[in-house]
């Protein structure tokens, strides 16, 4: 009987050292729940699917040579500042040694904010959590801290490459006009700061922009104003539900400029579930479209975790690879006495990095800690978002 | 001068709509004497579902699609009546208004996660139609919505003074203990009353969802508070007021924002109810003082 009682220990105690297999921790967050959940739910699934890719392959190597699992923890910050603010300070609670997100701009100003500025400044109490951002577009964030890290993609680039190509497809159009949710950062920034700046310095004319808030449903005087500047090409800073209410109004009163351009976070399938009749033809410059091979693999595998791949979800795929590789080139132990040390590792690593391999090739980064990935120009056509350019 | 005729046109017409919600507001108001701040909520979430006749039919046609919003906003009134009114104390004023607030937050929850909150397409009605005299225009699909609006409110004031519901109804609602003592189910009469508003509400959902083109949960906050703008201005309780507020305020929107722009409009409106509350607090149609 004490045999039996031994073997069944000895059983019961190997398989406790079998489940007790190294992990690294990645924090993942995003908005899954309010009107921008989709974001959240494709962010989450492709770093499961990364995770998962990297763990069939054998897991991420550590300093002492031994294999770890990477798990991701995923948190929702509903894309609101303060509970942005208060997942960071949970998660640096945690044995997570990065955090990947946030979703939305106006979450992610404020988070960096709480970072600590610069590295080794020991009158900075700011949190020493290196955060690698998937999503937030709104340019230029990443400055506000040294620990913030970005994979996306620039908008200015990429606006200043269409227009300057437009200029060649469509010699006639000489005039552009705005439209421009004008309560969101992100699109205010858009509009202003890049597509109106863009298309003037590619010599357009801008002939002026009609304003909406984010909530609006009725844009009738918005178009009206738009058909009276008659321009040639329409740019619209907008996310997809105003976008689709404005694109519908502008069926109605007949309007139909020559080209339409919309905004780089609108490149993914809301716009087209909400208006793919009305938005045939839009022209988007997009950090990713499925035309490679690991691009393909990246979709594929992402669906199978309920998630759609689209510029801001495939970004954190990459996310996933990058920090495999910074986790490795960087010596990072994943003891638990170590923690802070290996955030520090991990985030002089990122800041190391002068490119990195994306889906769609090769992405600089720049000295800033943003980085500078490569795009094609995509166009609605018969409710899917096909590649109409390659412009590298 | 033909900018600001399209505007007060374009406004008037979209704001049928608010009207729509505003009744809802006020209806149960004056039954009840309490607010259901989940009635535009609920009334969206009625124009979601139907959507559902699209699942089952593809290419059905738009009125089918706005038949199913009707039935479903009766159905989810009468859900909201049952969750946030039937089983609470209806002396305490605030754990219904909580209530209510509690089911505009699961509702527009729920409709997030269901559609992950994508805008989702909306059929319309003669959305191809427009109206043309010289520069002025009138969108047919939104003359459709306001001829709609008008006959679910003639509909509406036909059930509360032509049948015994809608006696039933303004008795409870003058009198409630009256109305018992002369036998009137007074519990009856307020569910009926959620699922007439719902009724009512599934096809002011529907009724925007075909003006907009597409739903989104976004819908919903903007909604209640432009209900709860033209309850207040029409004077709470009083369906015309509601109607007439309704149409005043989308009116008023547009010019607002034709003149002063989009990021100052709600602005005014929101001075337009501050004077209403001043000058005016019954609003519109607010009752002659004494006894009547």
């Amino acid at each position: 009987m004490k045999k039996i009682a031994l073997a069944v220990s000895l059983a019961l105690a190997a398989g406790g050292v079998a489940a007790q297999e190294k992990t690294i921790k990645i924090a993942g967050f995003g908005a899954k729940t309010g009107a921008v959940r989709s974001f959240g739910i494709n962010s989450e699934a492709a770093l499961l699917a990364a995770a998962d890719v990297i763990n069939k392959q054998g897991g991420v190597r550590l300093a002492d040579g031994s294999k770890a699992k990477m798990v991701v923890e995923f948190y929702d910050d509903r894309c609101t500042a303060e509970e942005g603010i208060s997942i960071i300070r949970r998660v640096h609670g945690t044995d997570a040694i990065v955090a990947v997100g946030p979703t939305c701009s106006n979450v992610a100003e404020p988070l960096f904010g709480i970072l600590q500025k610069k590295v080794d400044d020991k009158g900075d109490s700011g949190l020493q959590m290196p955060v690698f951002t998937d999503v937030a577009v709104k340019g230029g964030l990443a400055k506000i801290s040294e620990w913030a890290f970005r994979n996306v993609p620039s908008e200015m680039t990429m606006y200043s490459s269409l227009f300057y190509w437009l200029k060649s497809k469509y010699p006639n159009a000489q005039s552009v006009y705005g439209g421009v949710e004008e309560d969101f950062a992100h699109s205010r920034a858009s509009w202003y700061a890049v597509m109106k700046d863009r298309a003037e310095a590619n010599g357009y004319k801008v002939l002026g922009n009609s304003k909406w808030l984010l909530n609006d449903s009725n844009f009738a005087t918005q178009v009206r104003e738009m058909k009276s500047a008659n321009a040639d090409i329409v740019a619209i800073a907008a996310h997809p539900f105003t976008t689709c209410g404005v694109l519908k109004e502008m069926q109605r009163q007949g309007v139909k400029p020559k080209v339409l351009v919309g905004l780089t976070s609108s490149s993914s399938m809301e716009t087209l579930q909400g208006c793919a009749k009305q938005a045939e033809g839009m022209i988007i410059p997009t950090s990713f479209a499925p035309v490679t091979k690991e691009g393909k693999f990246a979709a594929e595998t992402t669906a199978k975790f309920k998630g759609a791949a689209d510029l801001h979800s495939m970004a954190a795929w990459e996310n996933m690879f990058i920090l495999k590789q910074v986790i490795e080139s960087e010596k990072v132990s994943g003891a638990k006495g170590e923690l802070q040390a290996d955030r520090r590792k991990i985030r002089d690593g990122l800041a190391k990095l002068k490119e990195t391999k994306g889906l769609l090739g090769v992405t600089k980064r720049t000295d800033d800690r943003e980085a500078d990935k490569p795009y094609l120009f995509v166009q609605a056509n018969k409710g899917e978002w096909k590649v109409l350019h390659d412009p590298l | 001068m033909l900018d600001f005729l399209q505007a007060v046109s374009d406004g008037v017409l979209f704001g049928a709509t608010y009207a729509l919600i505003g009744i809802g507001f006020t209806l149960v108001f004056g039954v009840m004497h309490k607010l259901n701040l989940s009635y535009a909520a609920a009334s969206i979430g009625g124009a979601y579902c139907g959507l559902l006749v699209l699942k089952v039919a593809a290419g059905a046609p738009a009125w089918l699609v706005f038949f199913g919003a009707f039935l479903a906003g009766g159905a989810i009134g009468w859900l909201v009546y049952l969750t946030c009114f039937h089983f609470i104390p209806l002396s305490n004023p605030l754990a219904t208004l909580m209530s209510t607030v509690g089911m505009l937050l699961l509702i527009d929850e729920i409709i997030v996660h269901v559609t992950n909150g994508m805008p989702q397409n909306y059929p319309a009605m003669f959305d191809d139609v427009m109206l043309r005299a010289g520069e002025f225009t009138l969108r047919g699909d939104l003359l459709l919505v306001f001829a709609i609006c008008v006959l679910c409110m003639i509909g509406l004031l036909a059930l509360l003074y032509r049948t015994k519901l809608g006696l039933a109804t303004r008795a409870v609602s003058q009198q409630p203990v009256a109305a018992q003592l002369c036998g009137i189910r007074v519990a009856r009469v307020n569910a009926m009353t959620f699922v007439v508003t719902g009724l009512l509400g599934g096809i002011a959902g529907a009724m925007i969802g075909a003006a907009v083109g597409a739903l989104s949960p976004l819908l919903t906050a903007p909604l209640t508070v432009k209900g709860l703008i033209v309850t207040v201005i029409g004077g709470l309780g009083s369906v015309p007021g509601a109607i007439l507020a309704g149409l005043l305020v989308g009116g008023f929107e547009n010019v607002f924002q034709l003149y002063r722009g989009v990021t100052e409009r709600d602005l005014y409106v929101m001075l337009l109810l501050f004077v209403f509350l001043v000058f005016r607090p019954g609003g519109i149609f607010a009752p002659k003082s004494g006894r009547h």
